[in-house]
């Protein structure tokens, strides 16, 4: 096994580039998830490594094999599509068969690779069943174990969740996470839901109109983004412009806070993550502002307050406490320090949510 | 005892029920299956009991022991299988190649896919001509082919009618690939890119995932290219050898000429039987090929 290295990879289209000059490592045994709009070149990336798009320029290595130009047959690296893409006429068994027949393996080597795959996903039952026959949920365990059968040295996952309701993508993103890391094999996961990305990634690569924003560990990467597109891409977020005084900031509301990271060029404002901000009535204090819209979502309350001119989201976790009326005046308590985002030229991510 | 009685009237009810319902879909399939049983099965009929009928209106087998009895009909039988059946082989082969190919984006694959349909807008006579005048001795290729010393084989009225089976050919491509790229299109790209990831060269790609989710499509275009060659009369009558004939040939001139139409509804009648059974022979060797697939599969 062996890591891969993207370098300098641009993809050309008529008019678009929907790559541009991209460099992306992944380590051995790694999964790095791409994340983005759509449109924004992650599933070109991944069609390029994959070798069913033929990049204009740049290279890719896998270890120190350098494979951009290997036809797909010959690179060995399994797929996971978000179509299936099983094969409709095969049955299971020879959808898993197939890639093993392709390497020309004895019958017997073929059965009992089979059926490993299929017991790793929980599918033996199905072998002789027709794709048609089976659930999308069953159907995409089809697929994963015909990736995996054939022990490829890379696993593509162009968003495989995607087709599937909120509860079966859940329990099988778990599936998936837990068999990746049980086989180790380098992997690369395009998906456009950031809790998806954060869920299953050793690494996050944020991308936007054929380039990478900014990568880093999930943990990192929401709660210190260096961009606004980022914070905002990543989870929801306040992004508050604040008067900035050396280390200090002074919140739209009169609050002041100190700023981790102050000096930076080109802010678009203070991140606050609606979640970090606490709540409370004023009950006769000094007001910072109202409650404007309220939605009760079961695990938890989200509210929009009007605070000094300026709307600020306030998720609160929990199901044991008061609900806030709207038109309550409120107090907003954010955290001690913030934190500020860089303009870029990627601008905000909030219109593309 | 009330019981019973109720039981039987409701019984009677459902029956009466069930013959309304069945005259009310009767009602409804009339445009339909009317229409095709007027135009298509009364034809038919009249062709099938044409053969059984003498010029002066009797009963009679005489027309079919003559078809039988006769080499020139057994001869011409077996040659519009021929033109049929070598011009349906010939133009799958190379339509289900050119259909793949247009699958796939290539510089010119517009112009290209234009270019191929060309045939569809010529008739099958000027198809004929055009076979002509390359093909026939003195024609273009073997005035291009002589200065090098090559002496084409006959191609124009030959025994095996290579001039009429390339003239069918040319004109069938592009109605087969027509409608096998418009089944191959069908197919989720997706499918195809993950055969390819799992190691299968396109060819494999186009023996084992294309062709087999195409099937429906290459059915339907053999079966048109078959009939429209075991029918046509211009191409083999222009291009074909003196013996033997055709049966198409036969009945245009045993009809028109010489006014003997009982023998045309026997070779007509002759000529659909004969293209029912090619026909059930193609299914079941395709079900034959798919089933053996099966089985195998199963013991696996």
């Amino acid at each position: 096994m062996a890591g891969l290295s993207i370098r300098g990879l641009t993809k050309a289209f008529d008019q678009v580039r929907a790559l541009d000059g991209v460099d992306l490592e992944v380590p051995d045994g790694q999964l790095v998830t791409l994340l983005g709009p759509s449109g924004c070149g992650k599933t070109t990336l991944l069609r390029s490594v994959a070798g069913i798009t033929d990049p204009t320029e740049g290279g890719i290595w896998l270890g120190d094999r350098r494979i951009d130009g290997v036809p797909p047959e010959r690179r060995n690296f399994g797929m996971v599509f978000q179509s299936y893409a099983l094969f409709p006429h095969m049955s299971v068994f020879k959808n898993l068969a197939f890639g093993l027949e392709m390497r020309r393996l004895p019958r017997s080597e073929i059965r009992k690779r089979v059926a490993q795959a299929l017991h790793l996903v929980d599918m033996e039952a199905m072998a002789g069943r027709l794709p048609r026959q089976l659930s999308g949920g069953q159907q995409q365990r089809v697929a994963l174990a015909r990736a995996i059968v054939i022990e490829p040295d890379v696993l593509l996952f162009d968003e495989p969740l995607s087709n599937l309701d909120a509860k079966l993508r859940d329990s099988l993103r778990d599936q998936l996470r837990a068999l990746q890391r049980r086989l180790g094999v380098t992997s690369i996961y395009v998906t456009h839901d950031q809790v998806e990305a954060m869920a299953l990634a050793d690494e996050i690569v944020i991308m936007f109109s054929g380039e990478i924003v900014e990568r880093g560990d999930p943990v990192s990467l929401y709660r210190r983004p260096i961009f606004r597109f980022t914070a905002e891409f990543l989870g929801r977020t306040n992004v508050i412009e604040a008067r900035l005084d050396g280390d200090r900031c002074r919140l739209p509301w009169g609050d002041e806070r100190s700023v981790e990271n102050p000096g930076i060029d080109d802010p678009a404002g203070v991140a606050i993550r609606p979640e970090d901000i606490a709540i409370s009535t004023a009950n006769g204090s000094d007001p910072h502002g109202e409650i404007a819209e309220r939605m009760f979502l079961g695990a938890g309350t989200n509210y929009v307050v009007d605070a000094g001119g300026v709307r600020v989201r306030v998720n609160v976790a929990g199901t044991q406490n008061d609900l806030i009326d709207i038109g309550t005046p409120v107090r907003l308590t954010p955290p001690k320090s913030l934190h500020l985002l860089r303009r870029g030229r990627h601008g905000s991510a909030e219109a593309l949510a | 005892m009330t019981a019973i009685t109720e039981d039987h009237t409701r019984r009677a009810m459902a029956k009466r029920d069930q013959w309304a319902r069945n005259r009310t879909i009767l009602l409804l399939l009339l445009p339909g299956a009317g229409y095709l049983l007027f135009f298509f099965g009364l034809p038919l009929l009249r062709t099938v009991v044409g053969s059984f009928t003498s010029l002066d209106g009797a009963f009679t087998f005489d027309l079919w022991v003559e078809l039988f009895s006769e080499p020139v009909y057994i001869d011409g039988l077996f040659f519009s299988l021929w033109l049929a059946i070598a011009p349906t082989v010939v133009a799958l082969v190379i339509s289900v190649l050119l259909a793949a190919l247009l699958q796939a984006t290539f510089p010119g694959r517009r112009i290209f896919g234009a270019l191929y349909r060309i045939p569809l807008v010529v008739p099958g006579i000027v198809a004929a001509f055009l076979v002509m005048v390359m093909l026939d001795r003195g024609g273009m290729l073997s005035r291009i082919a002589e200065p090098l010393g090559i002496d084409l084989p006959r191609m124009v009225r030959d025994e095996w009618g290579i001039g009429a089976i390339l003239a069918s050919t040319w004109k069938n491509i592009p109605f087969m690939t027509l409608i096998i790229g418009g089944a191959m299109s069908a197919i989720n790209r997706d499918v195809l890119h993950a055969a390819r990831t799992l190691g299968a060269g396109r060819l494999t790609v186009l023996l084992r995932i294309q062709l087999p989710l195409a099937l429906p499509g290459i059915s339907a275009a053999v079966l048109l290219t078959f009939i429209s060659s075991l029918g046509s009369y211009a191409i083999p009558n222009l291009l074909g050898p003196a013996y033997p004939l055709p049966l198409s040939v036969h009945m245009y001139e045993q009809g028109f000429r010489r006014g003997n139409w009982p023998i045309v509804y026997a070779m007509g009648t002759l000529l659909s039987v004969a293209a029912i059974f090619v026909l059930l022979a193609y299914y079941s060797l395709i079900g034959r090929l798919t089933g053996s697939h099966a089985r195998r599969e199963a013991r696996s």
